[in-house]
């Protein structure tokens, strides 16, 4: 075999392993929330599936304990969009529009923001929203969680805005639009990739969040703080269903972002 | 006309201002303040005196430098092999960059299954004939670090992959072409011309992944609950289990201190410019 022969098959093995290695844990969970107990507890667990079954699946619907923490993380998990996306957008747009190093400048400040650990900001915000009544509640939920999304929120749309020739912007100007009028009609109608993208992602951020969701629930369970709940217990099956049933909008949401994402798009912002 | 262009910046600025900045300054004052008011050290010495805090300090240590070097070395070595365009290798993009996506508290429940007493891991290894009887891997205290940081690498690996690839695709393949007319063998193209090209990849992917590492909280409290504090997790614990904020304050603080006295080391080795491009 020649040399860049061997090269080229040991890459293919190691992304080979690579590849098995992260696909393998998932398979897996899938595998136990579909698997009939005997296969599972047990000293020597099956790797292949023999029987399979609905059981847990139904078990976990009929217990009726996953309806509310469904609703509440999908509802807090869409707000959170919307309103990191009305939040970041016209930040993104001043910073697309001001000079590089000041824009380098507020980026890198947004994301030392981004550094702070979560538990130093969830521990005051617990204690001021246990005196508001905002414990349990969407509300507070939205309000605590827009602390993570944004910085990320305003990278990419200041990614996007910045690749908007500003050239439309003057001639649709020069055609009589009014300010507001070029921003709504042009910019933004342009911008509606970026503003994909940085919804998904915050939306995204918002349903896996598990510490300030910790911090701030004190029945009303969001959806990791259920599964929690479940591992907690011990109870591998429940984990396995209400994991698994996480993992699907997570697996769509992907697919969709990958379609819009291009790795290169995001590193403009700070050059 | 500089002016008019901030104003968009207005909002997000008062919201950082009042969910981010002002809870850590307060998490601040209160971990100086004594219950009784006035300014004190107490809370510090005693967690300080606390026995499962220095083992908090100690697991986040582990945990951070476990995970950073399998982060790396994974990574790493998956980069360099996409970068060599084999066949598939846009499938073998999106099979990697799966973990990434799923939710920490997912990956927790998954990694259970793996290194539970009669999880897959055991089976694997009995079926290899390495082990006779089960490992307890959340019981050891060694073991346990090494779960809960490959773990960890299992979920955020992809995102080293994809800093590291874009590093690599940046160097310029007339390099190579050159050091190959002059001669030079494959591995000296690695360390004459990769590895010092990538370095400001490689220290994007330390300082991003190694901030996260400190914070650790979901996969040490899920695989081993509270026979592995960490600092975020004793925080926690301090406040939701003791109820006692000013501990938890004092403890986040350490945190916070550790993750930028960390950033600020490396910045000095590493040399700022590298990062700062």
């Amino acid at each position: 075999m020649t040399r860049p022969g061997l090269a080229r098959t040991l890459a293919l093995g190691l992304l080979t392993a690579a590849a098995l290695g992260a696909i393998g844990p998932l398979y897996l969970l899938a595998k136990v929330s579909l698997s009939p107990p005997a296969e599972v507890m047990t000293a020597h667990p099956t790797l292949l599936p023999h029987g399979l079954t609905l059981d847990h699946w139904r078990r976990l619907l009929a217990s009726g304990q996953v309806a509310a923490p469904l609703a509440k993380s999908l509802t807090a998990a869409s707000l959170v969009a919307l309103a990191a996306l009305a939040l970041a957008a016209p930040a993104a747009y001043s910073l697309s529009r001001l000079p590089a190093r000041w824009r380098y400048g507020i980026l890198l400040g947004l994301f030392a923001c981004r550094m702070l650990p979560e538990v130093s900001i969830a521990l005051p915000v617990a204690v001021i929203f246990l005196r508001w009544g905002l414990l349990d509640t969407v509300t507070g939920l939205v309000l605590s969680h827009l602390t993570l999304v944004l910085p990320v929120a305003a990278w990419v749309l200041t990614t996007t805005f910045l690749t908007i020739p500003r050239e439309l912007e003057e001639a649709a100007a020069l055609d009589g639009c009014s300010a507001w009028q070029t921003l709504w009609r042009v910019t933004l109608r342009l911008a509606v990739p970026g503003l994909v993208v940085a919804g998904l992602l915050a939306w995204l951020f918002s349903w896996e969040e598990f510490v300030l969701a910790t911090y701030l629930t004190l029945g009303a369970k969001t959806m990791p703080l259920q599964v929690y709940y479940y591992l907690y217990q011990g109870n591998w099956f429940l984990t396995s269903v209400s994991a698994t049933l996480m993992m699907v909008p997570v697996l769509g949401l992907t697919g969709l972002l990958q379609r819009h994402l291009q790795g290169t798009s995001l590193v403009g912002a700070i050059r | 006309m500089r002016t008019r262009h901030l104003i968009g910046l207005v909002p997000i600025a008062l919201y950082l201002s009042a969910y981010t900045l002002a809870p850590v300054l307060s998490t601040f004052w209160l971990s100086v303040t004594g219950s009784a008011g006035g300014l004190t050290l107490e809370h510090f010495r005693q967690i300080g005196g606390h026995y499962q805090f220095g083992e908090a300090v100690l697991n986040t240590l582990g945990i951070t430098g476990l995970s950073l070097a399998l982060e790396l070395g994974v990574g790493l070595a998956a980069a360099l092999a996409l970068a060599t365009r084999p066949r598939g290798r846009a499938a073998f993009q999106v099979l990697l960059l799966i973990p990434l996506g799923v939710p920490t508290i997912v990956a927790a429940a998954v990694m259970r299954t793996i290194f539970g007493t009669v999880g897959y891991l055991n089976e694997v290894l009995f079926r290899l004939r390495l082990i006779e009887i089960p490992v307890d891997w959340v019981g050891d205290r060694l073991l346990a670090l090494g779960a809960v940081a490959a773990a960890d690498a299992w979920k955020v690996t992809p995102l080293v992959l994809l800093i590291l690839l874009a590093g690599l695709e940046a160097i310029p393949a007339d390099l190579y072409e050159a050091a190959r007319t002059d001669g030079a063998s494959r591995w000296r193209q690695f360390t004459a011309i990769t590895l010092p090209l990538l370095k400001p990849a490689l220290s994007m992917a330390v300082i991003v992944r190694g901030v996260d590492a400190f914070r650790i909280f979901a996969l040490p409290l899920a695989l081993a609950g509270h026979g592995l504090p960490v600092l975020s997790t004793y925080a926690y614990t301090e406040y939701l289990e003791y109820g006692n904020p000013h501990t938890a304050a004092a403890s986040s603080v350490v945190l916070l201190v550790m993750i930028l006295v960390a950033v600020g080391v490396y910045l000095r080795l590493a040399g700022p410019e590298e990062v700062l491009r």
